[in-house]
């Protein structure tokens, strides 16, 4: 298993939620080997609608943990983790910025910063933990891939958040999981090299620059009513008794259910 | 089978009317209604029109071809309306404080109502497309008066139900006056 | 199975054709609606949202169309029935994960009051010039099931069937309704809950490591799971084979695809629904569809008045086509004339399955209306009048089109 679904599995165990009560869809292809593994329903979605397609089942199920995982959510679907955090769906999203999409000569995605378009580029990228926490997000960090605990440690405190999170995860692009490794692994050391930790960070002061150390931790950690807890809380408000609130929304047991 | 234009301008409850006549026909008088509205920019405030089939079997074609009837509460409404009334058996009831009618076309009967001063005088300028159902159950006879009556307090909210079933009672025997004459 | 009673709401209403369709997704169990308000459309939106609640269903507003369509298929493997409502340029933003749905074997419904377009259109005004894409909007082979109700009683009766179709075929069912149909009011009798015959989703219960998502049935339609039964669920929009799992090469994309046409083509006997009348003895059959059947009703009339031998043939489910039926007619009537309010789209099916034997008319509308029933009848005169066989499709040229670029029409707003 790579570094990625090796984080979500670690993030998954530590969290305690039952494997099987999540549900993945993501628009980065992950292999069967890998989901299987990760005991989890895996949907590989239409490009950049990962979060869009996890709202349906949450709402639909609201016992389901949903896992959305966004790679083109840097580009494709924006919108819906604008929205997501807005009403503060019950989502935890993993956004894996791998800056480039590399196993496309010279196609580079919005927030790239190093050189894998022939002229290099020249675009700002996006501050994603500040994106999610502007946006309304009870949860954010980034870390890079190499992080590997203190991913799985953010990865569990996300699932278990009521509301939308957001995971950044620093790694190259799809090709790592084809195994052009030396090339992946020169970049990953780079981006654990030039990391630097700082838990509890304001999220605006997070942005990725050119030559300036790429800061990694856990930023926004916050409660907010969830979608579910609002929409209850509203019909309830104007339908009184015949209201019979949506789902689970028990704070405890989590929605989720825990092993054991 | 009659063919039913209700026009005047947005704001008047002319779609309200067609939806209220139309229950009537078709719940409590057992026939069949179709009520169709018409939209556009129209419905802000300018001309607003809805039409309404009434037959004792199923509407297939439900759309007006020679109108029976036209029922006009705005001089626009008449004026874009009033070429569609049959020459041979139209029926035009209008609000006479709103509408100057042209000199009339064949055998086309008018019926002049003062609706909105009616409703006016009732306290709410509002009810004054229900002061003209009344108007029209009476003159026409094509919803009967105990459909009408059923069907209106379902379609107005309910503390208002008192207000418009007086002011369908003041537009009906009004009806009843000028059709006695 | 009857439908839940919760969903019901049975007695007689006064509504219009959006709300009854709103009404019969309740009735046909349907528990999750994302969408995002469109004219025409929004009226049946805001039916569901409002007595959603007393069945326990939910309805969302999503920020966009593609949202709205990602949430409807996520939400069917969430284990409910769900669909979308839109209409014209929502419905183009929704084509690409309308072809997710069908690749994933998904069963949805989608509703499209249809509006006047392209483009912005006539938001207020009715078309019906989405046929074609209800059938091919999104990119790669698949089928789906297209029906097209002509009243408000058929938008909640076909509502109900639409989701019974998804669920038997595990696809997309697409209700191609008009403005028309969407804004006309008339009397709809909801039945009580124990006369309603709704489909249950065809689940696998065996062992989970035996399951396999796109193993079919003898009917060709695989049996359907959802997320949280423990199955690890691998679905993806890639070309996959019967576990799920992505495949590239040639012969499982045959077969896929092969499959995923062939469940609705090969059961098409069993999906299509057509309602004729007075077509046998006829020299002219008017086929139409959706608001236009109504139309042309009044147009048939009008030229039986006159003594000619007309049938109707209503298309009630456009998609998938009944090839054989227009075939079979071909041989015996001397005409079909066909008003669509377009420039010619069902028409060209019709076509296709007349060999040459008969003429075909076109009776075109550009939107924004609905035909003069005038031109129907006149339209099947000019065509019991020609003695020749015509090539492919003959466009009538209507009253409408003749004041407009030959009578000097003045134009005003």
């Amino acid at each position: 298993m790579n570094l990625i679904a090796k984080a979500l599995k670690d993030g998954i165990q530590k969290s305690g939620v039952n494997p099987a009560m999540i549900s993945m869809p993501s628009d980065i292809p992950f292999s069967q080997e890998v989901t299987r593994e990760l005991g989890v329903d895996f949907f590989q979605t239409t490009r950049g609608r990962a979060i869009a397609f996890g709202t349906g089942l949450k709402l639909s199920n609201p016992a389901l943990k949903v896992m959305p995982v966004a790679g083109d959510l840097m580009t494709l679907g924006g919108n819906h983790l604008v929205h997501g955090g807005r009403r503060n769906m019950e989502l935890c999203v993993i956004v894996v910025n791998h800056f480039v999409y590399h196993t496309i000569a010279g196609k580079n995605a919005p927030p790239m910063t190093s050189a894998f378009s022939p002229y290099s580029t020249f675009e700002e990228p996006f501050n994603f933990p500040h994106l999610g926490n502007s946006c309304g997000a009870v949860f954010t960090a980034r870390w890079t891939a190499l992080h590997t605990d203190d991913l799985g440690q953010s990865i569990a405190t996300a699932l278990n958040k009521r509301g939308l999170s957001l995971v950044e995860i620093i790694a190259p692009g799809p090709n790592y999981y084809a195994g052009i490794e030396h090339l992946d692994e020169q970049l990953l050391k780079f981006y654990r090299e030039q990391s630097e930790v700082k838990n509890g960070e304001d999220p605006r002061h997070v942005a990725i620059a050119p030559d300036k150390k790429i800061i990694v931790g856990n930023f926004t950690d916050k409660e907010r009513p969830t979608f579910i807890d609002q929409y209850n809380m509203q019909l309830g408000k104007v339908l009184g008794e015949k209201f019979t609130p949506h789902g689970v929304i028990d704070k405890e047991p989590l929605p989720g259910g825990k092993i054991g | 089978m009659a063919e039913i234009r209700f026009a005047g301008y947005g704001g008047q409850g002319i779609i309200r009317s067609g939806i209220i006549a139309g229950m009537a026909a078709s719940i409590y008088d057992n026939k069949h209604a179709t009520m169709s509205q018409s939209f556009g920019p129209e419905a802000r405030g300018g001309a607003c029109s809805s039409q309404l089939v009434v037959s004792d079997t199923k509407v297939l074609y439900p759309y007006i071809t020679d109108a029976d009837v036209l029922v006009a509460m705005s001089q626009a409404g008449y004026d874009k309306f009033e070429p569609e009334l049959s020459e041979r058996k139209g029926v035009l009831l209008y609000d006479e404080d709103l509408v100057k009618p042209k000199a009339s076309r064949g055998k086309i009967k008018a019926y002049a109502i003062p609706a909105q001063r009616f409703a006016e005088q009732l306290g709410r300028k509002i009810v004054a497309n229900v002061v003209m159902l009344g108007f029209f159950t009476a003159v026409t006879k094509i919803v009967t008066y105990e459909a009408m009556q059923k069907a209106l307090p379902e379609s107005v909210p309910e503390k208002a139900v008192e207000l418009n079933m007086k002011a369908f009672e003041r537009g009906y025997q009004h009806g009843l006056e000028v059709t006695k004459k | 199975m009857k439908a839940d009673p919760k969903g019901v709401l049975t007695g007689t209403h006064y509504i219009d054709g959006d709300v009854a369709s709103g009404y019969g997704a309740l009735a046909a169990g349907c528990r999750f609606i994302a969408g995002y308000p469109i004219t025409p459309s929004t009226e049946a939106a805001e039916a569901f949202a409002r007595v959603a609640p007393r069945a326990g269903a939910i309805f969302i507003q999503m920020e966009d169309e593609l949202a709205s369509m990602a949430a409807v298929v996520g939400g069917a493997w969430a284990g409910v029935k769900t669909m979308t409502i839109t209409s014209g340029p929502g419905y183009s933003l929704m084509q690409e994960n309308i072809g997710f749905g069908a690749s994933l074997e998904t069963p949805f419904v989608l509703l499209n009051i249809q509006r006047g377009g392209p483009s912005t259109g006539v938001p207020t005004k009715t078309g019906q010039a989405d046929m074609m894409q209800s059938r091919w909007g999104s990119h790669g082979d698949y089928e789906v099931i297209a029906i097209s109700p002509d009243s408000p009683q058929e938008m909640f009766d076909y509502t109900v069937k639409a989701f019974n179709l998804a669920e038997k075929y595990r696809c997309p069912v697409m209700i191609m309704s008009d403005e028309c149909v969407g804004h006309m009011t008339e009397k709809v009798v909801i039945p009580p809950a124990d006369q309603l015959e709704v489909e249950p989703r065809r689940y696998y219960s065996g062992p989970p490591e035996g399951y396999q998502p796109y193993k079919p049935d003898p009917d060709l339609v695989p049996k359907m799971a959802k997320a949280g039964d423990g199955l690890k669920l691998y679905i993806s929009g890639l070309v996959h084979d019967e576990r799920g799992y992505p495949v590239a090469a040639e012969e499982f994309k045959t077969i896929y695809v092969r499959r995923l046409v062939d469940k609705i083509r090969l059961n098409k006997n069993k999906i299509i629904e057509l309602k004729e009348e007075g077509v046998d003895n006829a020299d002219i059959v008017v086929v139409s569809y959706g608001i236009s059947s109504r139309v042309a009703v009044k147009g048939v009339e009008m030229a039986r008045e006159k003594g000619y031998k007309v049938g109707t043939l209503r298309l009630v489910t456009v998609w998938p086509f009944p090839d054989e039926r227009i075939q079979e007619l071909s041989s015996k009537v001397k005409a079909f004339v066909v008003p669509e309010i377009n420039y010619g789209q069902v028409v060209y099916d019709v076509a296709r399955c007349t060999h040459g034997k008969a003429n075909v008319v076109l009776v075109p509308h550009g939107g924004a209306g609905v035909h003069n029933p005038k031109d129907i009848t006149d339209a099947i005169e000019y065509a019991l009048k020609q003695e020749k066989r015509i090539e492919g499709v003959v466009e009538f040229k209507t009253r409408l089109e003749k004041l407009v670029f030959e009578g000097g029409m003045k134009l005003k707003e």
